[in-house]
């Protein structure tokens, strides 16, 4: 079905402004003095109370936090912080912006009533820094977002920022009296720095199309993938025997749990994991550390392994006693990809969301977890980035 | 030994879908983030409320998924530090000391001593740093931008400049330093350096009566904090949550005396341990863990050893160097608890998989437990209270 | 001279005043809360950021006026006004000086409080009207704010009224200047009706620690969330225009109002205004803020009792003593 896609902001240059007031201001004597002064007490009251919105989302956020502070005091500019994007003048992208986040930055710059302006500050929020060309990342927000001032740096430094709004001022000043401030470009150096992302207003660019993909991804649809898997945790697992017996201790010390080895934890059979993990509980290992689930292609497999190996994920497990002389414990599961592993879900609360991680991440799957959903992408991604075979510079729609 | 004194409470479930808790559907729902003044970062709750008291919590994070893992995969070893500086970003010292600690114990490489207590020495520093950011930001949330909560605010961002500016003497970045290699360290410590370390360790050791007159205790802020976000130390513990919010709860474990890295072998650690698992002790841990660090700080300068600062082999290695294969765990404490490191190499120049694990994400995860039955306004608390930096969560 | 016009030019000249001297109160709590945690406060605007007031409105004027699509317009659109109107009304009956007053009524107090609890409307219309959450929130916990912290005021505004017999605002401080002012004497009584009096006017006006309203922390901004430009500068204004409007009353209750020796009465009200606004922003500026059900149970439990043991007190004494 196409979607009809929501018309462009334009731009009003005043070309069209035919009021008949027009002419008699034109012509009165004085009056047009008079107008430009009060242009300058208006634009004075502009820039001089300039209201931020903060987008902070990461490191930038914290240095844009320092700039509010004592050292700096953006105060200095009459600059309030505010909460609410319907009350503020400036948005100051701090911080890096993905994919999942971009919709909704989008949205709050709507929100904000004109005349608003946008302030980049930190390289995430002009270009994406080292993150651009991941799966997740905005590579630069003016790739949705009109962007009025560039703040460069890793974090910018508090007085880089300043500067910034310095800079912001004399742009909204030099503006109204109608100068066009945008720089000039050596045709030379645009050869050279043009984005790989084709910025707004640029002709190979469709905004509109973008938008569109990016809200009919907000609505959350279930990934098939996620289908409940209903395998109730407590079922016994065959071939359970073995390890369920008063020298258990002894086989985890033969089994090399109680250490980390250098070629990784032992592997144990998928099915006794389970209990494993209890018994280990029981014996004092009550802390949840971690669950890292890798991917291996064919062929592939940990140091060892033998080239047949079939496509399959290792998850890894590690539990640490507490206390003085705090001891990690740790296992691993190889489970062929197609093949789900038992939740840890019901042993430690917390392996729920580690095992989303792992699932959405890697693309175990996790049999009986309670809630198995995506956890860092949105909710209708259909892919696996930390598997193997996808690549680290991704192009994703839309953004690329 | 630990001693659980928190009464173990009846347990939430955080499961029971919300038709079951509200048939009628009376509740109302809440989007609380992700741009929310409150949530650090960017992050998102959806809290069903009946009235004001909260029913269901629901979070959501992957806001700031900027995918570190993959890059790092993509990246060669000696090119990591400045990556996982951005991860936890109030304190990337310690996000650096993992990663290369991971590094080192692969390659079994040697850090020289004064490496070593230099490495203590910026931990603690930092731990200091990102404490009273921690503490400010607390304030933050219980008294609003616009009141008291601003001040105590403004007062911790005052003092945290000031380490700030210790760490830009030896590094020359505010933050995201970079100054942690494979096998050492790159910058050594100024001339006089030290001499400015005390001047500051001093101030803000002089400083600490006022932030505790304006923070714990404050009879407001204490009536906000107290009983409020009780988090049960077994449940804690198997949520995976670490650092001070784990303490808090009455376990007592600390990786620094536990599982000694760095220098901590040397040197005594007093750790810190409240009970009460509620949003008023994990601030008073955190209070009396700057006042330790303040004092192991002074600890580490005064025995700082001379020496070389790092084992020789980093000059040589450079982005082709290879770790052979295997598998690590590292923990560190950190901050805001164990952070890990998990790598899997395959004796290639990239890391094969490297998994980070972050303190915060599982101090979240609490949060479903935690929060039914409090206020909107406590759920700032206890959100506050958590200490969480999204950075890490999402990675 | 005609009546109208005597009350318009009165009045004009009383809101005028008010208005202007609003630009010396932001700039005081700007500067003061700046220097309270080491910033110099706005610099940009000269002289020593006097002018940022004018800017800050000069800009509100100039933005975007946006109505949220699904609000109810009507509630939306008219609450900024309400609020300004109402929060300025009270000043109707304040006697500035001897002279300056513009309505001296017989109910002046009655009056008073009766305008105070007008002041929740325009809340509840602002947080339903904008059809937004937090707003709602906001709106809610104001008004079950308002409503408790009513009795408190009355009870405590009940004490002078007892003392001097009137429930006019310049008999009250003729009371106070031939006898006592009354936080002097009887001390015991004055000074918890005045304490009293200040924290129920706090909660009535939404300062922090009783700000729980627009708890920017909690509700992004309360039931301004939804406002752009001029009307949220209207509530803002309401705001300021309250806490000048509930000092200057304090200071005719319970400080003798326009009472003083040598400097002429409106100085000494300024003064006194002046001295309990600088108060009221200090302890903004230092405090924390509650949570909605302590508050009520500071109010009922505490603020309620005593105010009633505070009214019979007076009646005793002015059966006794007085
Ligand atoms: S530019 Fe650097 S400091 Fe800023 S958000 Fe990106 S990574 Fe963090």
């Amino acid at each position: 079905m196409a979607v009809t896609p929501p018309p462009l902001r334009t731009v009003d240059t005043g070309a069209g402004f035919r009021h008949p007031l027009y002419q008699v201001m034109l012509e009165t004597p004085g009056l047009t003095v008079g107008t430009a002064a009060l242009d300058d007490l208006l634009s004075w009251g502009l820039t001089k109370a300039m209201w931020i919105f903060p987008m902070a989302t990461s490191c930038c956020g914290i240095e844009f936090m320092a700039t509010a502070a004592s050292r700096v005091d953006i105060d200095r500019m009459g600059v309030i912080v505010r909460a609410t994007p319907r009350q503020a003048d400036v948005m100051v992208v701090a911080g890096t912006i993905t994919t999942k986040m971009a919709p909704r930055v989008l949205k709050l710059w709507e929100q904000m009533p004109e005349p608003k302006w946008c302030i980049a500050m930190g390289s995430c929020a002009i270009s994406g820094d080292f993150y651009r060309n991941l799966y997740s990342v905005v590579p630069g927000i003016d790739t949705f977002l009109p962007v009025d001032v560039y703040v460069p740096g890793c974090p910018p430094n508090p007085e880089a920022l300043m500067h910034g709004m310095m800079r912001l001022q004399e742009k909204i000043q030099r503006q109204r009296k109608g100068e066009n401030v945008v720089p000039e470009l050596n045709p030379d150096l645009l050869k050279i720095t043009q984005p790989s992302v084709p910025r707004l207003n640029e002709a190979t660019r469709s905004p509109t199309q973008t938008l569109e993909q990016e809200r009919a991804s907000e609505n959350p649809t279930l990934d098939e993938e996620t289908d409940p898997l209903v395998v109730p945790p407590s079922e016994p697992a065959p071939g359970l025997a073995p390890l369920v017996g008063a020298d258990f201790q002894a086989l985890l010390i033969e089994l090399g749990v109680a250490e980390l080895p250098k070629d990784g934890p032992p592997v144990i059979p998928a099915a006794q994991h389970l209990e494993l993990a209890r018994r280990l509980k029981g014996l004092g290992y009550r802390q949840l550390v971690t669950i890292a689930a890798s991917h291996w292609p064919a062929g592939k497999g940990r140091k060892g392994a033998d080239a047949a190996e079939v496509e399959h994920h290792e998850i890894a497990y590690a539990l640490r006693t507490v206390g003085p002389g705090s001891r990690l414990a740790s296992w691993a599961v190889k489970v062929p990809v197609a093949e789900p592993v038992l939740t840890l879900a019901g042993v430690f609360a917390g392996a729920d969301w580690q095992e989303r991680e792992q699932f959405d991440l890697v693309g175990v799957r996790f049999a009986g977890h309670p809630d198995l959903r995506r956890i860092m992408q949105t909710e209708n991604a259909t892919t696996h980035p930390l598997r193997r075979e996808f690549p680290a510079d991704a192009h994703l729609a839309p953004w690329r | 030994m630990t001693q659980l004194t928190v009464t173990a409470q009846k347990r939430p479930n955080p499961y029971l879908s919300i038709d079951s808790l509200d048939p009628e559907s009376e509740l109302m729902l809440l989007h609380f983030g992700p741009q929310h003044p409150s949530t650090h970062g960017v992050f998102r709750m959806d809290l069903y409320l009946d009235g004001e008291i909260i029913v269901k919590a629901v979070p959501h994070c992957g806001y700031l998924h900027r995918a570190v893992e993959k890059l790092c995969e993509k990246l060669s070893y000696v090119q990591l530090t400045p990556i996982v500086d951005k991860n936890d970003y109030v304190a990337p010292m310690t996000n650096e000391q993992a990663i290369v600690m991971a590094c080192e114990a692969m390659l079994k490489l040697e850090v020289p001593r004064r490496a070593r207590w230099m490495r203590a020495l910026f931990a603690e520093l930092q731990r200091i740093a990102s404490h009273l950011l921690a503490i400010g930001t607390f304030c933050l949330d219980l008294g609003g931008a616009l009141g008291g909560g601003s001040t105590a605010f403004i007062y911790c961002f005052r003092e945290r400049e000031l380490i700030l500016d210790l760490f830009e003497d030896v590094t020359g970045a505010r933050f995201h330093y970079n100054t942690h290699t494979i096998g050492g360290n790159r910058h050594d410590l100024p001339a006089g350096w030290g001499a400015k370390v005390k001047a500051v360790l001093d101030v803000i050791e002089a400083r600490m009566p006022e932030y505790a007159a304006l923070t714990i205790e404050n009879r407001i802020f204490q009536q906000r904090t107290k009983n409020v976000g009780v988090l049960d130390g077994e449940l804690a513990l198997e949520l995976g949550v670490t650092g001070p919010n784990l303490r808090a709860s009455g376990i007592d474990h600390d990786l620094r005396r536990d599982a000694p890295f760095h220098a901590y072998d040397e040197v005594k650690v007093n750790v810190a341990v409240a009970t009460g698992g509620d949003c008023y002790a994990r601030s008073i841990v955190r209070v009396a863990e700057v006042k330790e660090s303040l004092r192991l700080c002074r600890a580490f300068l005064d025995g700082m050893p001379e020496g070389p600062i790092n084992s020789g082999k980093p000059t040589k290695l450079t982005v082709q160097t290879k770790i052979p294969a295997g598998q690590v765990y590292v923990g560190i404490e950190t901050p805001r608890g164990e952070l890990g490191t998990w790598l899997i190499t395959d004796g290639t120049q990239n890391a094969y998989r490297l998994k980070i694990r972050p303190p915060s994400l599982h101090a979240l995860s609490a949060l479903p437990y935690i929060l039914p039955g409090y206020t909107v306004s406590d759920a700032v608390a206890i959100l506050g209270s958590l200490d969480p930096i999204m950075g890490e969560v999402d990675r | 001279m005609n009546e109208f016009l005597q009350g318009g030019l009165y009045g004009g000249g009383i809101i005028v005043a008010i208005m202007s001297s609003l630009l010396f109160v932001l700039w005081t709590e700007r500067k003061m809360a700046a220097r309270m945690q080491s910033r110099i406060g706005p610099t940009f605007t000269d002289p020593l950021g006097f002018l940022q007031a004018p800017a800050d409105v000069l800009k509100l004027l100039q933005k975007e006026d946006i109505i949220p699509e699904k609000a109810d317009r009507a509630l939306f659109n008219n609450a900024p006004l309400l609020g300004a109107t109402v929060a300025i009304a009270g000043a109707a009956v304040v006697p500035f000086s001897a002279t300056i007053v513009g309505a001296d009524l017989e109910v002046g107090v009655l009056y008073l409080l009766a305008v105070g609890a007008l002041g929740v409307l325009p809340v509840f219309a602002a947080g339903w009207g904008s059809n937004n959450k937090f707003a709602l929130l906001g709106a809610m916990r104001a008004i079950a704010q308002s409503v408790s912290y009513e009795v408190p005021l009355v009870l405590a505004a009940l004490v002078p009224v007892i003392l001097a017999g009137s429930m006019k605002l310049s008999d009250i401080v003729a009371y106070q200047s031939s006898h006592h002012w009354l936080v002097v004497w009887p001390f015991f009584l004055g000074i918890p009706a005045f304490g009293l009096f200040m924290l129920a006017m706090l909660a009535e006006s939404n300062r922090i620690p009783f700000d729980i309203p627009e708890a920017e922390s909690e509700l992004v901004a309360g039931i301004t969330t939804e406002y752009t430009g001029m009307k949220f500068g209207l509530f803002y204004m309401a705001e300021y225009l309250h806490t000048v409007i509930a000092s200057a009353v304090a200071s005719a209750l319970f400080l003798g109002g326009y009472d003083g020796p040598i400097a002429p009465g409106l100085w000494w009200m300024v003064l006194k205004t002046g001295l309990l606004v600088v108060a009221i922003y200090w302890l903004r500026w230092s405090l924390l803020r509650f949570r909605s059900d302590q508050l009520m149970a500071l109010c009922w439990r505490w603020l309620v009792p005593s105010g009633v043991v505070l009214v019979v007190g007076a009646a005793v004494w002015v059966v006794f003593a007085g």
